[in-house]
């Protein structure tokens, strides 16, 4: 709204509350539209005018494509910069607040520290390296400090000395039988990571968050169907119909997301669900209705923020499953092959494994961290933002 | 009971649908076959439609794939020569030799080292054990059965690196080439339940009837196994099976495929990669019926350990 500092009660300014309409867009939304506009433009263009096999700065001399995955994952991100960030620092006080309580937590902010790594190497790791080649010559070079017995390398890069290979800065944690560098393998795989991580936590949190409140606000036979909608959801098996639809159809890593995500929204949704009709019967909910509030700011002003610190919580926890389930698809071998990931590195490194097994060591333990760093985060922001969870446990 | 019955018929027409609008491989295959043998592929595509019976309508169609997953007639695997059902069956044989320890020592275990830490909380017990269950929780199934494998079959040679089919089920050797599925299977699921079974216990052994036990000077042991854990066990039940299930459809594949046990999950792989669509079925709808049984089960365990809660209105 239109104050200065709403963290305090006597600073706000009432007249100008007063005088604004509530129609003008918060800074939020504007930076939102002045971001994805051009972004759903560039998006069509791709679309509709440029040719399949082009790539989409092609005409202007870049050789650069964007996939639709791609797309997908910088709004998410724009939401998330717009929506999660923006407040945390418009409301610094509260931030500070929630600092205070998660610092508390040293494992929490470890791991906090580890998924920054994580997500600015996939953010800007594929823009300075190249991506993973193959070259024979270089297969199975020991990762640095590290040595090897000569017979099992080629063509040893680093020294040799008494018989044994040694590592080289050139390959930090070694090559794969391919020849492919370890450490840029797992730099694109963190792409990867993150991609599914971002677009698979909106849908959830979108398809929960709109069928929770409608079935809330609705009520009657909505209520009734939508729930028992969710109830199939929550009963599903998702990996087996999805290796299903891989089976009959094939599938890419942009089905897998929508799959998975499609098909985990039902805990999100029981919640809000739950958690609307509860607050409908508050006192102040009461009060904004006698003020002359529309369901649907009602929704967007107090549902949702009373909920959200709930669904973050649900959604770190979430994504672990969402890692592992595409790591384990990756490892059979019958996973998206054109996107790099740390399950496939896992999966090339198995059958030398006895004498090279930085191969599937330096990503499976990258993956066992991002999974364990997402657990710690999960039970941080658990007791962080929800003072009632607290609460229980310190009983 | 209705329910788990809706659940799965939802599940088998889902599936009949992705099925139906897909090309079907055995037709392309014939297709193919014709055209390497100088005939006309599209004739040979229509007369293997007509085989198959795919010319019917659609909701014929549909009713006979009903009928005929329900009366368990789920058709011949090319790939491995037998009906689908005996494979599935022979799979099963070998599944059950490792899933039946795993569940029990998970249903066993993880509540009563959740209740041990519980009863030791914020002591390095109660640390260790919850290190070990994030820990088991945390490691993806597959990289640590690898990792296991490689350390104690490749390197120290303690267990055989190949899995033997033919052991007896109850002997020494086959005890000690499925110690590692299980080890591997058990620490991936006591996780969860250790840690909903601490925080619930936690809330229990502070409360007013542990504290009257204690006063009548109930022995310790009898007040935690008979007062914590049994109040424990209700919401824990909603979680287990939950648990338990996604481990065993998605996990139990990927051991199976690690340590070379021929069971269901290296069937369901291997006709995958055959491409023999009556197994890739035959077998998904035996996991899936095991889900949706498993959520049924659930519900009435739960209704059993707390009668207050009941189903009536569903």
């Amino acid at each position: 709204m239109a104050t200065e500092n709403q963290d305090r009660f006597d600073r706000v300014d009432w007249d100008e509350i007063a005088a604004s309409r509530g129609r003008d867009l918060s800074v939020n939304t504007l930076g939102m539209l002045a971001f994805a506009v051009p972004l759903a433009l560039l998006g069509l263009y791709d679309w509709r005018l440029v040719d399949e096999r082009e790539a989409t700065f092609g005409a202007i001399g870049y050789d650069i494509d964007i996939t639709s995955l791609e797309y997908l994952f910088v709004f998410t991100l724009l939401l998330f910069a717009f929506y999660l960030v923006l407040p945390l620092y418009q409301n610094p006080r509260r931030t500070k607040h929630y600092w205070t309580e998660f610092k508390r937590n040293r494992p929490a902010v470890v791991s906090l520290v580890w998924l920054a790594i994580v997500f600015v190497g996939g953010l800007i790791g594929p823009l300075l390296m190249n991506a993973p080649q193959q070259d024979i010559l270089i297969s199975h070079q020991p990762p640095v400090y590290l040595s090897v017995d000569q017979a099992n390398v080629a063509n040893c890069v680093g020294e040799i000395a008494n018989g044994r290979c040694h590592g080289t800065w050139e390959y930090p944690l070694g090559t794969t039988n391919g020849g492919r560098d370890v450490l840029t393998g797992i730099v694109y795989g963190m792409t990867t990571t993150m991609q599914i991580a971002f677009i698979a936590t909106t849908i959830v949190a979108v398809v929960g968050i709109s069928v929770g409140t409608v079935s809330a606000y609705a009520g009657g036979w909505v209520d009734e169907v939508l729930m028992r909608i969710t109830d199939v959801v929550l009963s599903f098996p998702t990996f087996l119909m999805f290796l299903l639809i891989l089976y009959i159809y094939g599938a890419g890593i942009g089905m897998f997301i929508l799959v998975f995500s499609g098909f985990a929204w039902g805990g999100t949704a029981r919640y809000v669900r739950s958690k609307a009709l509860s607050i409908s019967e508050e006192e102040y909910i009461k009060a904004c209705r006698i003020s002359g509030a529309n369901t649907y700011g009602v929704v967007r002003r107090h549902v949702v923020p009373n909920t959200a610190s709930s669904i973050i919580t649900q959604l770190t926890l979430l994504i672990p499953g969402f890692l592992l389930f595409e790591a384990q698809l990756a490892f059979l071998g019958i996973g998206d092959t054109e996107v790099p990931t740390w399950g496939q590195l896992i999966s090339a490194g198995r059958s030398d494994l006895a004498f090279a097994p930085w191969i599937v060591l330096a990503p499976g333990i990258v993956l066992f961290l991002t999974i364990l760093a997402f657990n710690f985060l999960g039970d941080a922001l658990l007791d962080a933002l929800n003072p009632e969870a607290q609460a229980e446990t310190d009983q | 009971m209705l329910w788990a019955a809706l659940v799965s018929f939802i599940i088998v027409t889902v599936t009949f649908v992705l099925l139906s609008f897909a090309p079907n491989p055995s037709i392309q295959e014939a297709a193919t076959q014709a055209a390497l043998q100088g005939g006309d592929p599209a004739a040979a595509a229509e007369r293997e439609r007509e085989l198959r019976g795919l010319n019917e309508p659609l909701h014929i169609r549909y009713m006979d794939f009903l009928q005929s997953v329900y009366t368990l007639d789920w058709g011949w695997s090319q790939y491995r020569s037998q009906p689908v059902t005996e494979a599935v069956y022979e799979g099963l044989y070998y599944t059950a030799q490792y899933s039946v320890p795993w569940t029990i020592l998970t249903l066993v275990l993880g509540p009563l080292v959740g209740l041990y830490s519980a009863a030791n909380m914020y002591s390095w017990k109660d640390h260790a054990a919850t290190g070990f269950a994030f820990f088991g929780y945390a490691i993806p199934n597959f990289f640590f059965a690898i990792i296991l494998l490689l350390v104690f079959a490749v390197w120290l040679e303690w267990i055989p690196v190949v899995y033997n089919a033919n052991a007896a089920v109850f002997s020494l050797e086959n005890v000690r080439q499925l110690i590692l599925p299980v080890f591997v299977l058990v620490t991936g699921s006591i996780g969860g339940i250790m840690r909903v079974s601490r925080n619930e216990s936690a809330e229990f052994q502070n409360s007013e009837f542990m504290k009257t036990a204690r006063a009548k000077g109930v022995s310790p042991i009898r007040a935690y196994l008979y007062h914590v854990l049994r109040p424990t066990m209700v919401p824990l039940s909603t979680t287990i099976v939950g648990q338990l299930l996604a481990l065993f459809l998605g996990s139990s594949l990927l051991v199976e495929i690690v340590f070379g046990i021929p069971g269901l999950g290296r069937i369901t792989y291997e006709a995958l990669v055959a491409q023999d669509t009556n197994l890739v079925l035959g077998t998904t709808l035996f996991f899936t019926f095991i889900a949706v049984v498993g959520n049924l089960l659930e519900d009435i365990v739960f209704t059993v350990l707390d009668p207050r809660i009941s189903y009536d209105d569903r």
